[in-house]
């Protein structure tokens, strides 16, 4: 790890404030590229400290794997930003700042010194990104929400999980925080879009980007079956194609997918022309949509002869679309991640080795590198505020002692 | 129109879309979002355009333009129709890519190689040109060749595994996500390599898989395994440290639900005065965050009792109100008819002139200086082939008629 590899993204500079994922994952994926990213924590530490999941599940908030995960490649400060001295350390990062991405809500904003109005008149230069669950206008601008909020207002989970068979059960949340993701990765590519606009102009702006909005514009044609159609969707009823479920074989479970004619001419083939593939039943993937009941019944007993990974090369090798579900061991173990070098591997203190995701796209200009772990909560307060922004260190630590940094 | 476009972060950037399907027109379309002239080139003589052909069509008539699938993830682009199985057609790509700055592309590995449009054949011709190729397992590795489409990667990158409901089988997550997100992180990625160039000239490729931008969403399961060796564990809607945390029945049809998730005391107290049971805050099964995560079928009971003889909306006005995270469970319908998205602007309403005026997921972002707008409706085939032909070519109409007669235009 080279702290100091510099890359034309190391001009910019990034503070980010927040909790969770929905900042913290937009600013990664600015410094991954190289941007500077001084993460700035509330004196208890960012929520994500405390989400773990932790080595041997012993909770310890300098050890969480999501907030390792989020904050590699970060300086991080502390300061409250509740109190007007907290207020005045981050308006000394912001007077040389690029960006501010943040996700506080925006009922809290203005007692934080975060109204985008404000700053935007403060630093014409700045681009000011915030992420909130309902945006920043409209009736429920100063709704709260967590992630299910998000799942079941941006229309997700009512849709999940599809053609169930659990009629009783209530819409569901999909694994993981997805909402806060797509608000992540939403909110940095039109950082970019106004960073490139602020080389052009000289100007920077205010980025409003809505987690809601951001699932909603997510879900296929759900939309369009109402407004063209004037259908009403849900997580009940059939596919629209078959095959396309879960099925058991002799070592784990596969996904089973033919999308295009010649996709199920060759899975026919592959399971050795059974008499009933050649039913009306299944006559083209609308029909073995609409009876997929059956079609999974009598696939049944071919697949279940079947290893996964057998199953899964030999069917890709006719480029029939089957996946594996895989676990996490198995992506772990993938010899097709390996040989891409996708996990990366990263010298935490206090944790030893961990595997973190890697690149979600390979550049080959762009450099992506794994740069510096995450910062212990404080760990850059000295460095930075003293170091570089003038700072004493008599006024830091008197900041320390009451509780602001 | 044009003025608007003029004054957008990537007003005068040019994209040569070869995407189909639903990921690489999702990657596009935020560049048209953000002021990009996106350029799709499609054909008839290709079998597999599927979004013009699958439906919800308007109003159940059937037509490669009536299709609320291609209408939705194209919005703000222009169309041309090029058969790139002419030689003729290679040709044209390429001196449309001459004057592009971005090209993409969401086939498998090497196809656009094989067609001869592939990145080292695109820089003799565009030296500074950005290409990206989005395919399903990316462009090396022993999978490189898979096919992959939404659902399998989402399988693949073990979102199926961790989804599911309580003690019950891996689920299926109800939309074919791993798609538009492998959209979102090529506009990323895109971003990217423009803000590269911009500061450097050097234009670049990059090489996406679809998988890989799964799995980047996916590090609270990863972790878990990676650091405490447990694989994750299906909890239907349940969390791991809050409760209450579930989706739950609401009066009216089967099929209302309100969900209701609760992260703090502050919180908790405001839930149990809202519901009426202000004595709640005391009880002993529910005393601390871990008592109610421990507890929480009793605590579900209870809230159910409450919810389920509420309209949807009551509820979630009565626990906003008290600042307890609350939301109806939304249909499409809910979605379409919604005030606070109407409000906002995301609804996007725009005239196309085979389905005429059409409710449309929009833009979820906005910004304050330079104000993004869906330009315009999504193109039917073949809208901009003469204009683009003409002006970035100089073709004249009769050369143009011949390339139809001969099929290179279809």
């Amino acid at each position: 790890m080279d702290k100091n590899a510099k890359t034309p993204f190391s001009a910019i500079k990034v503070v980010e404030c927040g909790q969770g994922i929905p900042a913290a994952f937009g600013a990664k994926m600015l410094a991954d590229i190289g941007a500077e990213v001084i993460k700035v924590e509330p004196p208890g530490g960012d929520l994500a400290r405390r989400r773990g999941p932790y080595p041997g599940d012993q909770e310890d908030p300098e050890k969480s794997g999501t907030f390792i995960y989020l904050n590699t490649n970060k300086r991080g400060v502390v300061a409250d930003l509740t109190r007007p001295e907290g207020r005045e350390l981050l308006a000394k990062l912001l007077a040389d700042a690029d960006v501010l991405i943040h996700n506080v809500p925006p009922s809290e904003r203005a007692a934080q010194g975060l109204d985008s109005g404000a700053l935007c008149a403060a630093y014409p230069k700045l681009i000011v990104t915030s992420i909130s669950i309902f945006g920043d206008t409209g009736p429920y601008a100063d709704w709260r929400g967590y992630e299910l909020t998000v799942a079941n207002a941006g229309g997700w989970a009512y849709l999940s999980p599809g053609a169930s068979p659990y009629p009783d059960q209530p819409p569901l949340k999909c694994f993981g925080s997805q909402g806060d993701f797509q608000g992540g990765i939403h909110a940095a590519t039109v950082t970019l879009a106004a960073y490139m606009n602020r080389l052009k102009t000289g100007k920077g702006q205010a980025i409003d980007v809505s987690e809601q909005e951001c699932i909603a514009a997510m879900l296929e044609m759900n939309l369009m079956h109402w407004t063209y159609a004037h259908r009403e969707t849900s997580r009940l009823g059939s596919r629209l194609l078959g095959p396309w479920f879960i099925a058991d074989c002799a070592d784990g479970k596969i996904f089973a997918l033919a999308v295009e004619e010649e996709q199920w001419k060759r899975l026919v083939e592959l399971m050795g022309n059974p008499e009933w593939a050649q039913e009306d039943l299944f006559k083209d993937r609308i029909a073995r949509g609409q009876n997929q009941d059956a079609l999974k019944a009598l696939m049944s007993e071919w697949l279940s002869t079947w290893k996964v990974q057998d199953l899964y090369v030999e069917a890709q090798k006719r480029r029939i679309p089957f996946a594996p579900i895989n676990t996490m061991r198995d992506l772990y173990e993938s010899e097709h991640l390996a040989e891409r070098n996708f996990f990366v591997t990263l010298d935490q203190p206090g944790v030893d080795k961990v595997r973190l995701p890697g690149m979600p796209s390979i550049y080959n200009r762009t450099q992506w590198s794994l740069r510096r772990p995450a910062p212990r909560l404080g760990e850059h307060s000295e460095e930075v505020f003293c170091g570089e922004y003038g700072v004493a260190r008599d006024r830091l630590s008197e900041l320390h002692k009451a509780g602001i940094a | 129109m044009a003025d608007l476009q003029a004054n957008l972060p990537l007003a005068g950037i040019r994209v040569l879309d070869f995407t189909w399907a639903w990921a690489g027109p999702f990657c596009t379309m935020q560049l048209a979002h953000l002021g990009a002239e996106v350029i799709r080139v499609e054909t008839t003589a290709r079998p597999a355009c599927v979004t013009r052909l699958i439906p919800p069509f308007a109003d159940d008539i059937a037509g490669p333009n009536r299709a609320g699938y291609f209408n939705q993830y194209n919005q703000g682009k222009k169309a041309i129709t090029l058969n790139l199985t002419k030689p003729e057609a290679i040709e044209i790509a390429l001196a449309l890519a001459k004057h592009a700055d971005i090209v993409a592309d969401n086939y498998a590995a090497g196809v656009m190689d094989k067609l001869g449009l592939g990145y080292d054949k695109l820089r003799t011709v565009k030296p500074d040109v950005i290409m990206i190729s989005m395919s399903g397992y990316g462009q090396t590795g022993p999978y490189k060749g898979f096919v992959g489409y939404g659902p399998p990667a989402s399988a693949a990158c073990g979102m199926f595994f961790a989804t599911g409901y309580e003690g019950g089988d891996p689920g299926e997550i109800g939309v074919s996500y791993a798609d538009p997100n492998a959209g979102i992180f090529g506009a990323f990625a895109l971003m990217a390599a423009l803000t590269h160039r911009a500061m450097t000239g050097e234009g670049q490729y990059i090489d996406q898989s679809q998988l890989e931008t799964a799995l980047v969403l996916m590090p609270e399961g990863l972790l878990q395994y990676d650091l405490a060796k447990r694989e994750p564990e299906r909890h239907g809607n349940h969390d791991p440290v809050m409760a209450p945390h579930d989706c739950y029945k609401a009066a009216g049809d089967d099929e209302k639900w309100v969900s209701i998730a609760v992260g703090t005391e502050d919180e908790w107290r405001a839930l149990c005065g809202a519901i009426g049971q202000p004595h709640l805050a005391g009880d002993a099964r529910f005393k601390t965050a871990a008592l109610r995560k421990k507890n929480e079928t009793a605590l579900d009971e209870i809230i159910t009792t409450w919810t389920k003889t509420r309209d949807r909306w009551d509820s979630t006005r009565i626990l906003q109100g008290v600042g307890v995270a609350s939301f109806p469970s939304m249909g499409n319908k809910d979605l379409a008819e919604d005030a606070h998205l109407a409000e906002r602007g995301y609804l996007v309403q725009l005239e196309h002139p085979e389905v005429g005026k059409r409710i449309h997921a929009g833009i979820p972002w906005k910004m304050s200086g330079t104000p993004c707008a869906v330009r315009k409706a999504a193109p039917v085939r073949g809208a901009d082939t003469e204009e683009v032909l003409k002006s970035l070519l100089g073709f004249t109409h009769d050369r143009i008629e011949q390339l139809r007669k001969t099929e290179v235009l279809i």
